[in-house]
Protein backbone atom coordinates (compact mmCIF):
# COMPACT_ATOMS: atom_id res chain seq x y z
CA UNK A 1 0.00 0.00 0.00
CA UNK A 2 2.67 2.47 0.75
CA UNK A 3 3.81 2.05 -2.98
CA UNK A 4 0.66 3.20 -4.31
CA UNK A 5 1.12 6.18 -2.35
CA UNK A 6 4.08 7.36 -3.89
CA UNK A 7 2.87 6.78 -7.49
CA UNK A 8 3.04 10.74 -9.06
CA UNK A 9 -0.10 12.40 -10.67
CA UNK A 10 0.07 12.46 -14.19
CA UNK A 11 -1.95 15.68 -14.32
CA UNK A 12 0.39 19.00 -14.54
CA UNK A 13 0.42 21.41 -11.84
CA UNK A 14 0.86 24.27 -14.26
CA UNK A 15 -1.57 26.20 -16.01
CA UNK A 16 -1.16 25.21 -19.82
CA UNK A 17 0.11 27.94 -21.67
CA UNK A 18 0.69 27.08 -25.25
CA UNK A 19 -2.61 28.11 -26.31
CA UNK A 20 -2.32 31.31 -25.24
CA UNK A 21 -0.83 32.86 -28.60
CA UNK A 22 -3.27 30.45 -30.61
CA UNK A 23 -6.34 32.62 -28.13
CA UNK A 24 -4.37 36.40 -28.64
CA UNK A 25 -3.92 35.94 -32.36
CA UNK A 26 -7.35 35.01 -32.67
CA UNK A 27 -8.72 38.05 -30.90
CA UNK A 28 -6.38 40.15 -32.99
CA UNK A 29 -7.43 38.79 -36.30
CA UNK A 30 -11.23 39.12 -34.79
CA UNK A 31 -10.56 43.05 -34.06
CA UNK A 32 -8.33 43.57 -37.92
CA UNK A 33 -11.19 41.69 -39.44
CA UNK A 34 -14.23 43.94 -37.82
CA UNK A 35 -12.37 47.40 -37.82
CA UNK A 36 -13.43 49.69 -40.25
CA UNK A 37 -11.87 53.18 -40.97
CA UNK A 38 -14.15 55.60 -41.61
CA UNK A 39 -12.56 57.68 -44.74
CA UNK A 40 -14.69 60.64 -45.60
CA UNK A 41 -15.05 61.33 -49.07
CA UNK A 42 -16.87 63.61 -51.67
CA UNK A 43 -16.86 66.51 -53.58
CA UNK A 44 -14.89 69.37 -52.19
CA UNK A 45 -14.41 73.18 -52.76
CA UNK A 46 -13.71 76.33 -51.15
CA UNK A 47 -16.53 79.14 -50.38
CA UNK A 48 -15.29 82.55 -50.63
CA UNK A 49 -14.37 84.44 -47.61
CA UNK A 50 -17.04 86.94 -46.12
CA UNK A 51 -17.48 89.94 -48.33
CA UNK A 52 -15.54 88.89 -50.84
CA UNK A 53 -16.65 90.26 -54.34
CA UNK A 54 -14.73 89.25 -57.01
CA UNK A 55 -15.66 91.25 -60.19
CA UNK A 56 -15.42 89.37 -63.48
CA UNK A 57 -15.79 90.51 -67.07
CA UNK A 58 -19.25 88.86 -67.95
CA UNK A 59 -17.70 87.01 -71.03
CA UNK A 60 -15.77 85.15 -68.49
CA UNK A 61 -18.80 83.82 -67.44
CA UNK A 62 -20.52 80.47 -68.65
CA UNK A 63 -24.01 80.27 -66.43
CA UNK A 64 -24.64 76.69 -65.64
CA UNK A 65 -28.94 77.15 -64.48
CA UNK A 66 -30.28 74.16 -62.92
CA UNK A 67 -34.13 73.78 -62.98
CA UNK A 68 -35.88 71.56 -61.10
CA UNK A 69 -37.07 69.03 -63.72
CA UNK A 70 -33.48 68.16 -64.14
CA UNK A 71 -32.42 70.39 -67.07
CA UNK A 72 -29.29 72.66 -67.80
CA UNK A 73 -29.43 75.78 -69.38
CA UNK A 74 -26.14 76.90 -70.57
CA UNK A 75 -26.26 80.66 -71.25
CA UNK A 76 -22.38 82.03 -72.35
CA UNK A 77 -21.59 85.32 -71.27
CA UNK A 78 -24.32 88.35 -72.56
CA UNK A 79 -25.44 86.58 -75.47
CA UNK A 80 -29.24 85.58 -74.93
CA UNK A 81 -29.26 82.68 -76.14
CA UNK A 82 -29.76 79.35 -74.24
CA UNK A 83 -28.90 75.90 -74.90
CA UNK A 84 -30.54 72.79 -72.75
CA UNK A 85 -28.71 70.12 -71.92
CA UNK A 86 -28.86 67.14 -69.79
CA UNK A 87 -26.24 67.61 -66.32
CA UNK A 88 -24.07 64.86 -68.05
CA UNK A 89 -23.16 66.98 -71.03
CA UNK A 90 -21.95 69.88 -69.10
CA UNK A 91 -18.56 67.89 -68.89
CA UNK A 92 -18.48 68.36 -72.58
CA UNK A 93 -19.70 71.62 -73.02
CA UNK A 94 -16.78 73.00 -70.29
CA UNK A 95 -13.65 70.92 -71.94
CA UNK A 96 -15.03 72.69 -75.49
CA UNK A 97 -15.52 76.33 -73.96
CA UNK A 98 -12.25 76.47 -71.53
CA UNK A 99 -10.58 75.32 -74.73
CA UNK A 100 -11.26 78.83 -76.60
CA UNK A 101 -10.96 80.85 -73.05
CA UNK A 102 -8.81 79.46 -70.48
CA UNK A 103 -10.17 82.24 -68.34
CA UNK A 104 -13.33 80.88 -67.86
CA UNK A 105 -15.56 80.78 -64.50
CA UNK A 106 -18.76 78.20 -64.20
CA UNK A 107 -21.73 80.17 -62.50
CA UNK A 108 -24.00 77.41 -61.54
CA UNK A 109 -27.19 78.77 -60.24
CA UNK A 110 -29.89 76.55 -59.32
CA UNK A 111 -33.49 76.59 -58.77
CA UNK A 112 -34.20 76.94 -54.82
CA UNK A 113 -36.83 73.76 -55.74
CA UNK A 114 -34.29 71.39 -57.29
CA UNK A 115 -32.96 68.47 -55.52
CA UNK A 116 -29.64 68.85 -54.42
CA UNK A 117 -28.62 65.58 -56.65
CA UNK A 118 -29.14 67.85 -59.77
CA UNK A 119 -26.57 70.63 -58.59
CA UNK A 120 -23.68 67.81 -57.26
CA UNK A 121 -24.30 66.16 -60.84
CA UNK A 122 -22.98 69.69 -62.30
CA UNK A 123 -20.57 70.26 -59.93
CA UNK A 124 -19.14 66.38 -60.47
CA UNK A 125 -18.91 67.27 -64.58
CA UNK A 126 -17.51 70.37 -63.71
CA UNK A 127 -14.76 68.59 -62.01
CA UNK A 128 -14.35 65.57 -63.82
CA UNK A 129 -13.80 68.18 -66.74
CA UNK A 130 -11.14 70.10 -64.43
CA UNK A 131 -12.76 72.84 -63.89
CA UNK A 132 -11.42 75.01 -60.83
CA UNK A 133 -13.39 77.80 -60.71
CA UNK A 134 -16.72 77.25 -59.96
CA UNK A 135 -19.17 79.40 -58.37
CA UNK A 136 -22.31 77.98 -57.08
CA UNK A 137 -25.25 80.54 -56.80
CA UNK A 138 -29.08 80.09 -55.82
CA UNK A 139 -31.48 81.12 -58.69
CA UNK A 140 -32.68 84.32 -58.02
CA UNK A 141 -36.03 85.76 -60.46
CA UNK B 1 43.90 9.15 -23.80
CA UNK B 2 41.05 7.58 -25.69
CA UNK B 3 38.01 9.56 -24.85
CA UNK B 4 35.26 7.64 -25.84
CA UNK B 5 33.48 8.99 -28.97
CA UNK B 6 36.35 11.86 -29.67
CA UNK B 7 34.21 13.93 -27.95
CA UNK B 8 31.18 14.11 -30.76
CA UNK B 9 28.85 12.73 -28.43
CA UNK B 10 28.24 15.54 -26.02
CA UNK B 11 24.83 16.98 -26.80
CA UNK B 12 24.23 20.80 -27.46
CA UNK B 13 22.75 22.85 -24.67
CA UNK B 14 20.32 24.91 -27.17
CA UNK B 15 16.99 23.68 -27.43
CA UNK B 16 15.72 22.13 -30.90
CA UNK B 17 12.39 24.00 -31.03
CA UNK B 18 11.70 27.63 -31.54
CA UNK B 19 10.82 29.57 -28.12
CA UNK B 20 7.26 30.15 -28.48
CA UNK B 21 6.57 31.47 -24.93
CA UNK B 22 6.86 35.11 -25.78
CA UNK B 23 4.46 34.85 -29.08
CA UNK B 24 1.79 35.72 -26.26
CA UNK B 25 3.00 38.03 -25.44
CA UNK B 26 3.98 39.64 -29.01
CA UNK B 27 0.22 38.79 -30.12
CA UNK B 28 -1.58 40.83 -26.85
CA UNK B 29 0.86 43.75 -27.68
CA UNK B 30 -0.21 44.03 -31.41
CA UNK B 31 -4.05 43.65 -29.78
CA UNK B 32 -4.01 46.52 -27.44
CA UNK B 33 -1.82 48.69 -30.08
CA UNK B 34 -4.67 48.20 -32.41
CA UNK B 35 -7.09 48.43 -29.59
CA UNK B 36 -5.61 51.94 -28.87
CA UNK B 37 -4.82 53.52 -31.80
CA UNK B 38 -8.67 52.26 -33.35
CA UNK B 39 -11.03 55.47 -33.90
CA UNK B 40 -14.63 55.07 -33.98
CA UNK B 41 -16.72 57.72 -35.83
CA UNK B 42 -18.66 59.67 -33.46
CA UNK B 43 -22.00 60.35 -34.45
CA UNK B 44 -24.36 57.82 -35.54
CA UNK B 45 -25.27 57.71 -39.50
CA UNK B 46 -28.64 58.86 -40.30
CA UNK B 47 -30.63 57.79 -42.84
CA UNK B 48 -30.54 59.56 -46.13
CA UNK B 49 -29.31 58.83 -49.41
CA UNK B 50 -25.98 59.74 -51.07
CA UNK B 51 -25.92 61.47 -54.18
CA UNK B 52 -23.21 59.91 -56.22
CA UNK B 53 -20.79 61.66 -58.43
CA UNK B 54 -17.69 60.29 -60.25
CA UNK B 55 -15.07 62.57 -59.60
CA UNK B 56 -15.41 61.63 -55.46
CA UNK B 57 -12.32 62.19 -54.03
CA UNK B 58 -11.10 61.51 -50.50
CA UNK B 59 -10.77 64.30 -47.85
CA UNK B 60 -7.09 64.67 -46.90
CA UNK B 61 -7.91 65.76 -43.24
CA UNK B 62 -7.42 64.34 -39.96
CA UNK B 63 -10.89 62.83 -39.00
CA UNK B 64 -10.61 64.69 -35.64
CA UNK B 65 -11.20 68.38 -38.01
CA UNK B 66 -14.23 66.83 -39.88
CA UNK B 67 -17.42 68.38 -38.94
CA UNK B 68 -20.21 66.56 -40.86
CA UNK B 69 -23.23 68.22 -40.91
CA UNK B 70 -26.33 65.84 -41.91
CA UNK B 71 -29.56 67.28 -44.32
CA UNK B 72 -31.84 64.75 -43.78
CA UNK B 73 -34.64 64.85 -46.64
CA UNK B 74 -37.50 67.11 -44.98
CA UNK B 75 -34.84 69.38 -44.07
CA UNK B 76 -33.92 69.23 -40.59
CA UNK B 77 -30.26 69.55 -39.46
CA UNK B 78 -27.86 67.70 -37.86
CA UNK B 79 -24.46 67.86 -36.29
CA UNK B 80 -22.74 65.03 -33.33
CA UNK B 81 -26.38 63.97 -33.18
CA UNK B 82 -28.25 66.81 -32.17
CA UNK B 83 -30.62 68.70 -34.20
CA UNK B 84 -30.21 72.42 -34.87
CA UNK B 85 -31.90 74.61 -36.59
CA UNK B 86 -30.56 76.08 -40.40
CA UNK B 87 -30.08 79.97 -37.76
CA UNK B 88 -28.19 78.08 -35.40
CA UNK B 89 -25.07 76.48 -37.25
CA UNK B 90 -22.85 79.37 -37.45
CA UNK B 91 -23.28 79.84 -34.04
CA UNK B 92 -22.12 76.20 -33.19
CA UNK B 93 -19.92 76.24 -35.98
CA UNK B 94 -18.13 79.51 -35.54
CA UNK B 95 -16.08 78.67 -32.28
CA UNK B 96 -15.55 75.04 -33.74
CA UNK B 97 -13.77 76.51 -36.28
CA UNK B 98 -11.65 79.01 -34.59
CA UNK B 99 -10.63 76.12 -31.44
CA UNK B 100 -9.28 74.09 -34.69
CA UNK B 101 -6.98 76.61 -35.59
CA UNK B 102 -9.12 77.47 -38.71
CA UNK B 103 -8.50 73.97 -40.16
CA UNK B 104 -11.69 72.66 -39.80
CA UNK B 105 -13.23 70.63 -42.99
CA UNK B 106 -17.44 70.91 -43.27
CA UNK B 107 -18.81 67.87 -45.11
CA UNK B 108 -22.13 68.31 -46.13
CA UNK B 109 -23.80 65.05 -45.77
CA UNK B 110 -27.11 65.59 -47.39
CA UNK B 111 -29.94 63.68 -48.76
CA UNK B 112 -29.91 63.80 -53.01
CA UNK B 113 -33.90 65.13 -52.68
CA UNK B 114 -33.17 67.90 -50.20
CA UNK B 115 -34.55 71.23 -52.10
CA UNK B 116 -31.70 73.08 -53.25
CA UNK B 117 -32.68 76.01 -51.14
CA UNK B 118 -31.77 74.15 -47.83
CA UNK B 119 -28.47 73.54 -49.32
CA UNK B 120 -27.81 77.21 -50.38
CA UNK B 121 -28.80 78.70 -46.48
CA UNK B 122 -26.35 76.50 -45.24
CA UNK B 123 -23.75 77.75 -47.17
CA UNK B 124 -24.25 80.63 -46.41
CA UNK B 125 -24.54 80.38 -42.92
CA UNK B 126 -21.21 78.68 -43.26
CA UNK B 127 -20.19 81.54 -44.94
CA UNK B 128 -21.01 84.03 -42.35
CA UNK B 129 -18.93 81.54 -39.75
CA UNK B 130 -15.91 81.86 -41.99
CA UNK B 131 -15.76 78.49 -42.79
CA UNK B 132 -14.22 78.16 -46.41
CA UNK B 133 -13.27 74.57 -46.96
CA UNK B 134 -16.45 72.48 -47.52
CA UNK B 135 -16.86 68.60 -48.88
CA UNK B 136 -20.11 68.06 -50.72
CA UNK B 137 -20.14 64.23 -49.18
CA UNK B 138 -20.81 61.69 -52.05
CA UNK B 139 -20.74 58.14 -53.38
CA UNK B 140 -18.47 57.31 -55.80
CA UNK B 141 -20.08 56.80 -59.36
CA UNK B 142 -18.59 54.10 -61.35
CA UNK B 143 -18.56 55.11 -65.11
CA UNK B 144 -17.32 52.33 -66.73
CA UNK B 145 -20.05 49.94 -64.96
CA UNK B 146 -22.11 52.77 -65.80
CA UNK B 147 -21.60 52.78 -69.26
CA UNK B 148 -21.15 49.20 -69.87
CA UNK B 149 -24.60 48.23 -69.22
Amino acid sequence: MAILNQKRSKVSDQIPTASMADIAFLLLIFFLVTTVFPKDKGLSIVLPEEQEVVEVSQKNILHLIIQPTGVVEVKRGESTQIQTVSPSEVEGIWRQDVAQNPNLIAAVKTHPDAAYKLMVDVLDALQVAGAERISLQVLEN
Amino acid sequence: MAIKGGGFERKSKASQEIPSSSLADIAFLLLIFFMVTTVFRTDRQRAIEWPAAEATQKIDEKQKNILNIWVERDGSIFMNDQPYTIEEVSDVVGPLYAASDRRLVISVRGDREVPYRTIDQLQKELVSAGVVRVVFATELEQRVTRERR
